[in-house]
């Protein structure tokens, strides 16, 4: 009977502590992917050449725009408060439809359905903005840069005809750390 | 060696290394629980001094589900996108389910269809009733009832508004949902209530649909939580007889419902929703009330985007009554309903999906079967392993449902799945699945024998081809042979109290292929359809057997061929079409062939600001047809104004 006490108790620790190895396997220390995607989208600022036209002024803004919900929470306006590039200062504007766009440098698109993804695209032809999605079911791209998730890691696909088409350079620094989409 | 004397409290270290050591364990079990992990929040400064190269190497995790690419499902599955239900003339849920090609859909009378899939919907004189070989889920509740093994669908109305796609997937889907996927499973999502904000009104009227008014207001506080109401209600005119005669089934329904969705963390997400409905519908000289109550409360984890638990809680309650009759026909159906699925990776390569359900049906009806009420647990579970033998490229999906029924006791149901994608253009795919339809309570309860009523089993055996060949062309093939056993069947009896009796002694092969395809012509039209070819054999397995079994369970077109266009006009217009084309049902013993028909839809609509204002026929090619069943279905134009703010 006591024997049986101790064997008890010696499993229960053992049990214990392999539910907290279970579980330390599925929490080992990761970041949310938002976070991850806000910081993306600052660095993208930096590895991208926008028309001398898209800046009315040397100290213009340049606009980071979110259609769609806002993800990041706070996040992303704390990653690009009072950061600069090139002397433009970056700004987080979020808009309801397209319609509402006006000046806008980086637009990331928050939407899941791919024709409404395409009618935003469609609003946004002849102007130097640079569109970036989450990854959806399409496996056509229209935006420039597409978000996807590969081996729980961040990863981004881009699209380098709608990069012209939007007369934006992107610098090699970014497309060698991208995979690049063929239609 | 003897053990220590544990009677008196043991004092000094070595009492105190044990306890600490407990402790210990107990501190690491819960600092390391998953809750944990979500409320890490990484300063931007400590993420912005990585370099890109470094950024793109952290491990993170999506709170978003890695959508699975359509050309990756090792299935017949079809999708009718809120956008083509919206983009047709259809105004109720069976009418939308016209648009997928692998469905049999045959508008009975006005308020009643006969849907099914892969044949078997039965005597076309049934209107539908004898069609019990689909499961039919609505958000995941299972409007299947198990009084007939069908559903009453002229209660389903969903609010088509907010209806984000109907998963349509043909061939037995046993292993992960319930007893009756035989032939097929529906699944009708609905949009979630964020996607559904703001004011939607709208108006119709017209000849054959009377009227139909629509409401729904979405709501949000902050971005955790959103909520929507809506209201609806419609009058629908009669179909006609041979004679020219109304058959008098005008009917009304008025539906009402909500939707909550709230997001305590970026990883959960609780819904509750519910729908009220109550109607009145006239059948010949007899008129029947039906009302019905739903409420559902579903929880979602993710865990990361190869993990997730999913609970759900539903209590489900319909009813009808034709109270002026004779002989006054009810019945009273309650469903509670409690599942839970958990979704997890094992190694780089497997991903494991088990499940459990509860349900617990119990009804009431005013004569005809014995008992007159009954109560219906039902217990299952089921295991499902995606092996990634080559990760996105060849992948093995096994599994099986065992279930525990009042009719039948347990129940297995395997299957196994292959999908060979060798690059993103095609994708070919083979499963042999194995699934049982449980006895319904008018096959076991319209007689008392000591005979009792089996469960019908089917062994499917299906071959699929999908391929993109261009950017904006999807095609897919499924074909497939199902073998049935202990088919339903009508046998003859020395018994002079039941000379006729419910039994299983046939036996069906059927076989069919099933052609879908999309193309986006041009940026402004698009064109989806199908074709669906069945044919089937029964066969009796003793001598007892009635001739008229085999059109009790089948009398189905064999042919069937879709296609729906719809077209972007300039100037804010939309010109949509819908043809259809079902080829004859057999005559049967007591009732004539039902000729093959051709139909069309057309809808044109203008959009203007928040406006929407359409003008739509349904079933526009000769005066009226019928689709099975006696009512002949009318040519319908209506007019419909909307206004979403």
């Amino acid at each position: 009977m006591l024997a049986l006490k101790k064997i008890m108790r010696r499993s229960l620790c053992a049990f214990l502590f392999m539910c907290s190895a279970l579980l330390s396997a599925q929490t080992a220390s990761t970041v949310s992917e938002y976070q991850v995607k806000a910081v993306c989208l600052f660095n993208f600022t930096q590895f991208v050449e926008w028309p001398a036209t898209s800046f009315p002024a040397e100290q213009s803004p340049m606009v980071i725009g979110i259609i769609g919900e806002n993800p990041f929470g706070t996040y992303l306006e704390e990653t690009v408060a009072d950061e600069k590039v090139n002397g433009h200062p970056l700004i987080v504007r979020y808009y309801k439809r397209v319609e509402d766009i006006d000046m806008c440098h980086v637009l990331f698109i928050n939407l899941n359905e791919t024709n409404k993804i395409r009618d935003v695209i469609t609003g946004l032809k002849g102007r130097n903005i640079l569109t970036v999605t989450n990854q959806t079911s399409s496996s056509k791209q229209e935006e420039i840069i597409r978000f996807f998730i590969k081996n729980n890691k961040m990863q981004f696909q881009i699209n380098l005809e709608a990069a012209k088409d939007a007369n934006l350079t992107i610098s090699s620094k970014l497309l060698k750390l991208a995979r690049i989409f063929t239609p | 060696m003897k053990e220590p004397n544990y009677k008196k409290i043991p004092a000094g270290r070595e009492y105190y290394y044990r306890r600490l050591f407990s402790v210990l364990i107990l501190i690491a079990f819960f600092a390391l629980m998953p809750g944990k992990a979500f409320s890490q929040s990484q300063d931007p400064k400590v993420l912005k001094k990585l370099s890109l190269e470094e950024l793109l190497n952290i491990e993170v995790i999506s709170v978003s589900l890695r959508p699975e690419k359509i050309t990756e499902v090792a299935s017949a599955v079809q999708v009718i996108t809120g956008e083509d239900i919206h983009r047709s003339s259809v105004t109720r849920l069976p009418e939308a389910l016209q648009l997928a090609s692998n469905l049999q859909v045959a508008h009975v009378n006005s308020h009643d269809w006969a849907i099914t899939a892969r044949g078997f919907s039965g005597l076309p004189s049934a209107g539908g009733i004898l069609a019990n070989k689909l499961l039919v889920m609505i958000d995941g509740r299972s409007i299947y009832n198990p009084l007939f093994g069908g559903v009453y669908w002229d209660v389903q109305n969903t609010l088509l508004e907010s209806v984000d796609r109907i998963e349509v997937i043909s061939g037995p889907g046993g292993t992960l949902w319930g007893a009756n996927a035989v032939n097929g499973v529906i699944n009708v999502v609905t949009k979630s209530a964020g996607e559904t904000q703001g004011l939607y009104v709208s108006g119709a009227g017209g000849s054959f649909l009377k009227d139909h008014v629509q409401a729904r207001y979405g709501f949000h506080k902050g971005s955790t939580f959103f909520c929507r109401v809506y209201g609806q209600r419609f009058d629908q005119k009669n179909t006609f007889l041979e004679n020219g005669m109304s058959s008098g089934d005008a009917w009304n329904m008025t539906q009402t419902g909500f939707r909550m969705d709230y997001f305590p963390s970026k990883a959960t997400t609780i819904t509750l929703q519910g729908d009220f409905y109550e109607g009145d519908e006239n059948n010949s000289i007899k008129r029947a009330i039906t009302d019905g109550q739903n409420v559902m409360a579903h929880l979602t984890h993710l865990f990361s985007d190869k993990s997730d638990l999913k609970v759900n809680v539903y209590y489900d309650r319909t009813w009808r009554i034709t109270p002026n009759s004779t002989q006054p026909f009810s019945y009273n159906l309650n469903t509670y309903n409690f599942d839970v699925q958990y979704h997890y990776p094992i190694g780089k390569k497997q991903n494991l999906l088990v499940g459990m359900n509860y349900q617990f049906q119990q009804d009431k009806i005013a004569r005809t079967l014995s008992p007159l009420s009954r109560n219906m647990p039902l217990f299952s579970g089921f295991v499902q392993d995606e092996i990634g033998i080559v990760p996105d490229v060849l992948k093995l999906t096994v599994g099986s449902k065992f279930l525990n029924n009042v009719f039948t006791g347990f129940e297995v149901q395997p299957g196994a799945r292959i999908g060979w994608t060798p690059n993103m253009l095609h994708t070919i795919w083979a499963a042999v699945s194995r699934a049982v339809r449980v006895p319904t309570r008018f096959d076991a309860d319209i007689t008392v024998t000591d005979k009792k009523f089996d469960s019908e089993k089917v062994i499917a055996y299906e071959l699929g081809y999908r391929i993109r060949p261009l950017d904006r062309v999807t095609l897919s093939l499924a074909t497939f042979y199902n073998h049935y056993n202990d088919l339903r069947s009508l046998d003859k009896t020395t018994d002079p109290k039941f000379p006729i009796i419910l039994a299983n002694s046939q036996k069906a092969n059927s076989w069919g292929v099933e052609l879908s395809g999309n193309m986006q012509v041009t940026k402004r039209w698009r064109l989806r359809g199908g074709y669906t070819y069945f044919d089937r054999y029964i066969w009796s397995t003793n001598d007892n057997v009635l001739p008229i079994s085999v059109e009790f369970e089948s009398i189905d077109p064999k042919n069937t061929v879709l296609l729906q266009s719809v077209l972007d006009l300039p100037k804010n217009f939309q010109l949509d079409v819908m043809a259809r084309y079902v080829s004859e049902l057999s005559a049967g013993t007591l009732a004539p062939k039902t000729p093959a028909y051709f139909t069309f839809d057309a809808r044109i609509a203008w959009l203007f600001r928040s406006f929407e204002i359409s003008l739509a026929g349904q079933n526009l090619f000769g005066d009226e047809h019928t689709e099975v069943g006696l009512s002949r279905i009318p040519r319908s134009i209506y007019g419909k104004i909307s206004y979403h703010f």
